[in-house]
């Protein structure tokens, strides 16, 4: 968050205005990722197109542990291989939780 | 201070395009033009353009240009432009293939990513006033060649 805090300067209205910038890309793409298609592993190209969508996001938020996770996952699937469920299962966590802070700071 | 080079910002992630573009303004420079995609930019491009551009690698998800092919159309069209690659695609071979290509530098999206970037398009700044000066002082020795040769003659013809 340290860049949202830079950038909004200590003005409330600012960096809920930042944070909503973030959720309006968190929340629909979690939903995705928490698809039947996606859990099941039957659209890989989908998943891997989110993961690279939100990790830069969750970079620039300061999230590097999720950060890592997705772009390990994200370069599984660009090699051919499968990503599996329980590899999905802790970034869903992770982003859930995050969008939680996230939403508890509007 | 207010930092008189126009930038172009080319990436489909707005988030992260709104943080940067409000950082850079924060940094001083207010020139900022945002493209969603390469085709939008591409057809602002013109000759000898002389904005300095900020690239995404990956532009689309919807089979678009990504920032490579962007780049070296840029680089046939206006040589001289200078393009920072900031990218999510934390890759050696992309950054390589860029920085072949003729990028002056890349980037990898993060918060650290946002304040690197301000520094970059402050050396792309200083370049462009050290060229500008280059510039005036040439032209300021050439009036001054050609005052003394006007000089000389008018000395000739009235002697």
């Amino acid at each position: 968050m340290e860049i949202i805090d830079r950038l909004s300067a200590g003005d409330p209205e600012k960096r809920c205005y930042y944070i909503n910038l973030f959720l309006e890309v968190l929340e629909p793409e979690l939903k995705r990722m928490q698809a039947d298609d996606i859990l099941t592993g039957a659209n890989q190209e989908v998943l891997r197109q989110i993961l690279h969508k939100l990790k830069s996001q969750v970079q620039t938020i300061g999230e590097h542990e999720t950060h890592q996770s997705m772009n390990a996952l994200e370069l599984k699937i660009s090699k051919g291989q499968r990503a599996e469920a329980y590899e999905l299962a802790p970034i869903i966590e992770q982003l859930t939780v995050l969008i939680g802070n996230l939403q508890q700071q509007l | 201070m207010s930092k008189n080079l126009k930038i172009a910002l080319v990436d489909d992630d707005k988030p992260n395009m709104e943080v940067l573009h409000d950082f850079l303004v924060r940094s001083g420079y207010h020139h900022i033009e945002k493209y969603y995609n390469g085709e939008d930019f591409l057809k602002s491009l013109h000759l000898h353009d002389d904005r300095a551009v900020v690239l995404d690698y990956h532009l689309s998800e919807s089979g678009g240009m990504n920032g490579l092919e962007v780049l070296e159309k840029i680089k046939h069209a206006s040589p001289n432009t200078h393009v920072i690659f900031y990218s999510g695609q934390d890759s050696l071979d992309i950054a390589v293939e860029s920085l072949k290509c003729g990028a002056d530098d890349y980037i990898v999206k993060s918060a650290a990513g946002v304040v690197l970037l301000k520094t970059a398009m402050d050396k792309v700044y200083q370049i462009q006033v050290l060229k500008s000066k280059e510039k005036r002082s040439q032209i300021l020795s050439w009036t001054f060649v050609t005052l003394w040769i006007l000089t000389i003659l008018a000395f000739t013809i009235f002697r």
